[in-house]
């Protein structure tokens, strides 16, 4: 964490009034994640006690998921589909992003706009004719229809890095162009490497999404615990296990981890240590 | 063999012709069905004892929840990849046979004269059509009456037996909801129940009062009549003034099993329960329904084999389809505990009544096939159901009156009745 | 947009390079999504028998639909609580760990943990919370002498449901704002400093604009997530068979499509949403424009 001095027109005083705010927000936001996981180490029968603290401390609900779920498989095919998808998300959307943001070309915002509408409709819709393609490529059955879309960009990651691009000066861009740069020495040599925050921040959601779509795993994927993803085979799990909180309360804490381990390291390594100067 | 390359040439050339051949001559088919894991791994079970007798053809089986499963069927069958057997539900059954998705199986029934006979009959009723069977029961449930034994002993109440009435069962109920530890809040209840599908309770009691559900060659929903009343007003009243019930909201933080949870004394379900109640660490048993001013009724349902006709191996599948309706697939799948087989020699044998997980009376649940109505079969039987259940749930909420809500529900079921008439 | 490079010579290839994987996507996710849900929309449809034309049947058959308009006025009402109160909430919360505090990084995570959690594992929780005699919430307010809230009954449930889906959204904000200020060039407020500005002003002339594709983005984002509202929202209002309490769009639209074998009614509610989403997405291009600030 860099420490800088306050600049003359900040007081410290905000400082600590931001501190307690943050902190009745933080207890707010994770308070249910906290009691999830004191549930989660509690013996079955002491479920509704309200204590933090277990009356008795005890993994065998951890245990017994891993047994009753091959877990670890589930979980290994929704880190695979993630990271590749996550890859492929944050090359396209940000290559047509850049165009989007800094490239003139006749019709760009009709394009855009076209772009965004494709967000708005549900998934379940589009759900059938994308079915009907992938059944023609003779892709039913395999992990393929979970991961290709992200190479083919998508309107929420093009959205994102082209705000965050019109953010960078376009005197950088016209500078180098002065300087006999190519665009796409613009787009990987400048662009990029200043986008690094909103990668990440792109990394994390592009991640999320694939890590928790249901829908197309249970559609592509037999539905069985070897070759599924983790959210179908919760879903199978939760109506065996409902009112059984210790339990489930487990197995929502072993899908959530590693998401939670994925975005620990991204900040640390992409927005820690931005100086709050921004750009130079 | 290595003093002749000749015949060891040869020998391995057999070999690999064997396999080829035997590789080719398999078929692979599906079966798809919902429910939980350990039912998925029984249904493994039966696959393999299948393949075994059948070693050209091989079974995949696939489980998932209710709503994933359904799903993922739809999306399938619209994009042309069904699978070969699925399971179905009796009451959605009409909706898929009438639209040409599903295999007629009478043509390969004639075929097996006799397969038809050790059935119960009422549980082959929801498959017939005029053109013959497109499905076949897998098995069935009927509703009765749970009771844990050890709240009744605390509470000195007599348990259920086959003279109670619904006057009996009310009272019984009001006995044995309390407030155990003396907090304020009650946390014991005497009767819990899901009041929105017919199937596990609100059916049987508005039959039980000479009342009826529907009429579907009318367009009509019958909920309303006078008889119908008594049996809506029976169970509002046992609900919401003497709260012998939990309410929606209460029950959730208990699971969605109040009998299971332990907060419940008395509870109606089918045999899909069983399992789930036997690891339980109270002292339970099960009982008839109660009498109603116009009889004893009770509801049966059943879940099925269809094949999708544009499967690709039909014939592999009717075989699978004929050996999991048959006597060893039947007595395997009596083995799970969580339905009745649908065979008589299977169900009235000890593979059904003696299950040594939940020493209970099991020859109770084909006991109530003499008084079982079948649970409404129809086209478009979930767009009224939902009709008809958002309504009920304005009573049960107090968002509505009683009388305001089945009227609602009466109306909106028969909107969803015409919307679907053929 | 005014400003922009324009592509030399041969560089529309390169052009065409970057945009493509984006314009096959497009291509193919336009006719996956818009068109042919627009297509379906004039047909009924049930999945397994042909399509059948119906023309404007459909859409003049919502007015009479009783659970879809249940479910417009609950999206309604949904939408116009949930938006603004992300928004505002998220904003400040960026605005707060923008400072220099300690374990920012620490809050961060806190903040985000609600997003990433999937929602019918999290949703689950909730009815806890939210349950009446064993929740945490009523157990919460009885230690502090005030009666029970009935959290999910006929009254509050859709207020309560728009809790939990700002609590499960403020984190994706934060981090879109966070990114959006740590852009923001020092010297804009040093500037405005020498100038006079106190901090109401700093954050009014330097920051909000400055902010303005940010909060675009987050705006537009929100209200197709508002719109779309289903997860959460199902997960606690679930009553018997399939049935929810607080129907929204994308339940009545589900419902239509994958239970009721009414596809053509689902695409036709689908395109309505898509409509009303899209009547919004233009009012916040127009708010954009004019607060855009040229860096």
């Amino acid at each position: 964490m860099i420490r800088i001095e306050p600049a003359p027109w900040e007081s410290r005083w905000p400082d600590r009034l931001a501190m307690l705010a943050l902190l009745l927000g933080a207890i707010a936001m994770v308070g249910p994640f906290v009691w999830m996981l004191s549930t989660s180490l509690k013996l079955p029968e002491d479920q509704y006690t309200r204590g933090l603290i277990p009356p008795t401390l005890t993994f065998e609900n951890y245990t017994r998921i891993f047994e009753l779920m091959s877990f670890q498989t589930l979980l290994w095919n929704s880190i695979k589909i993630a990271l590749i998808s996550t890859f492929g998300q944050l090359l396209t959307c940000s290559m047509a992003a850049f165009v989007f943001a800094v490239v003139k070309f006749k019709g760009r915002h009709v394009l855009f706009v076209l772009l965004l509408v494709t967000l708005m409709v549900p998934q379940q819709i589009t759900a059938i004719p994308q079915f009907i393609i992938f059944k023609g490529l003779g892709l039913y059955g395999t992990q393929a229809p979970l991961y290709l879309p992200s190479f083919l960009g998508g309107a929420f990651g093009v959205f994102l890095m082209r705000q965050y691009f019109l953010t960078i000066p376009i005197e950088l861009a016209e500078a180098a162009r002065m300087d006999g740069a190519s665009l796409m020495t613009i787009y990987w040599k400048i662009y990029l490497p200043l986008a690094k925050p909103a990668l990440a921040a792109f990394a994390i959601f592009a991640f999320l999404f694939s890590w928790n779509d249901l829908f197309n795993a249970l559609i592509y994927l037999p539905s069985d615990l070897e070759q599924t993803t983790l959210p179908v085979g919760l879903a199978l799990f939760q109506v065996q296990f409902a009112g059984k909180w210790t339990i489930m309360m487990a197995a929502v804490m072993v899908s959530v981890s590693p998401i939670m381990i994925a975005f620990f390291l991204a900040q640390k390594h992409f927005i820690e240590g931005m100086a709050l100067s921004g750009l130079k | 063999m290595l003093r002749n390359p000749g015949l060891a040439l040869s020998a391995i050339a057999a070999g690999l012709l064997f396999n080829a051949i035997s590789a080719q001559a398999e078929t692979e088919i599906t079966y798809q069905l919902w429910g939980s894991p350990q039912e998925g791994e029984v249904w493994q079970k039966v696959a393999k004892e299948f393949e075994a007798q059948h070693p050209d053809i091989k079974v995949k089986v696939e489980v998932n929840d209710w709503d994933s499963y359904w799903e993922k069927i739809r999306v399938l069958m619209a994009g042309g990849t069904p699978p070969d057997v699925f399971a179905m539900d009796a009451p959605l059954y009409p909706d898929w046979q009438s639209r040409g998705v599903l295999l007629n199986l009478q043509p390969y029934i004639d075929a097996e004269p006799g397969l038809l006979d050790d059935i119960y009959p009422i549980t082959l009723e929801a498959y017939k059509t005029k053109e013959g069977y497109f499905g076949l029961p897998r098995d069935f449930q009927t509703i009765v009456l749970y009771y844990n034994k050890d709240m009744f002993d605390a509470a000195g109440v007599a348990y259920p037996n086959d003279s109670w009435t619904y006057d009996d069962f009310r009272k019984a109920a009001k006995a044995l909801t309390k407030d155990t530890n003396g907090d304020g809040t009650i946390d014991q209840w005497g009767f819990w129940a899901e009041v929105v599908d017919p199937e596990p309770y609100w059916g049987a009691v508005v039959w039980s009062f000479g009342g009826d559900i529907v009429d579907v060659a009318k367009g009509k929903t019958l909920i309303g009549s006078d008889q119908a009343m008594q049996a809506w007003h029976f169970i509002h009243d046992m609900w919401l003034e003497d709260k012998s019930m939990p309410t929606q909201e209460q029950l959730q933080q208990y699971g969605t099993d109040g009998f299971q949870a332990g907060i419940a004394a008395m509870g109606v379900s089918g045999h899909w329960s069983v399992p789930d109640y036997a690891p339980a660490k109270f002292k339970w048993a099960v009982a008839p329904m109660p009498k109603g001013p116009a009889g004893r009724v009770t509801s049966v349902n059943s879940a099925g084999f269809v094949i999708a006709k544009a499967s690709k191996h039909p014939k592999e599948a009717w075989e699978f389809v004929k050996f999991a309706f048959g006597p060893v697939g039947q007595a395997e799948a009596a083995k799970i505990g969580l339905a009745v087989p649908i065979r008589k020699s299977v169900a009235e044998s000890p593979a059904y009544l003696q299950q040594s997980s939940a020493p209970i009376d099991h020859k109770l649940y084909i006991d109530a096939l003499q008084y079982a109505h079948l649970k409404p079969v129809f086209r478009g039987y979930e767009e009224w159901s939902a009709a008809v259940g958002d309504a009920l749930n304005n009573a049960w909420t107090g968002a509505l009156g009683l009388d305001d809500a089945i009227a609602e529900a009466v109306q909106n079921g028969d909107d969803a009745l015409a919307k679907n008439r053929q | 947009m005014k400003f922009g490079l324009r592509p030399l010579g041969g560089e529309r290839l390169w052009v065409l390079v970057l945009l493509g994987p984006t314009l096959a996507g497009l291509v193919l996710g336009a006719f996956g999504s818009i068109f042919a849900t627009l297509g379906l929309s004039f047909f009924r449809w049930d999945l397994l028998t042909t399509p059948e034309w119906a023309g404007l049947d459909n859409y003049l058959g919502l007015g009479n639909d009783r659970m879809f308009l249940r479910s417009l006025s609950n999206t309604f009402i949904f939408s116009l609580l949930y938006v603004p109160l992300t928004i505002v909430c998220a904003l400040s919360v960026a605005l707060l760990l923008n400072r220099r505090i300690q374990g920012v990084s620490l809050f961060r995570t806190l903040y985000f943990l609600p997003v990433i959690s999937s929602p019918t594992a999290v949703g689950l929780l909730w009815t806890w919370i939210f349950a009446q005699d064993q929740g945490l919430l009523n157990g919460l307010l009885g230690s502090l002498g005030i009666p029970p809230v009935r959290w999910l009954g006929p009254n509050m449930a859709l207020y309560s449901v728009v809790i939990v889906n700002v609590w499960g959204a403020i984190g994706e904000g934060m981090i879109v704002f966070l990114a959006g200020l740590q852009a923001i060039p020092r010297e804009q407020y040093e500037a405005a400093h020498l100038d006079g500005a106190n901090a109401l002003q700093r954050l009014l002339y330097v920051t909000l604009p400055a902010m303005a594709p940010s909060l675009f983005f987050q705006s537009v984002l929100s209200t197709i997530h508002a719109f779309q509202a289903f997860d959460y929202i199902y997960i606690l209002t679930r009553v018997g068979n399939g049935n929810s309490s607080v129907p929204t769009l994308v339940f009545s639209i589900y419902r239509n499509g994958f239970r009721f074998f009414r596809m053509g009614d689902a695409t036709a509610q689908a395109i309505v949403l898509t409509a009303i989403i899209f009547l919004f997405t233009l009012v916040y291009f127009r708010i954009q424009k004019r607060w855009e600030v040229p860096v």
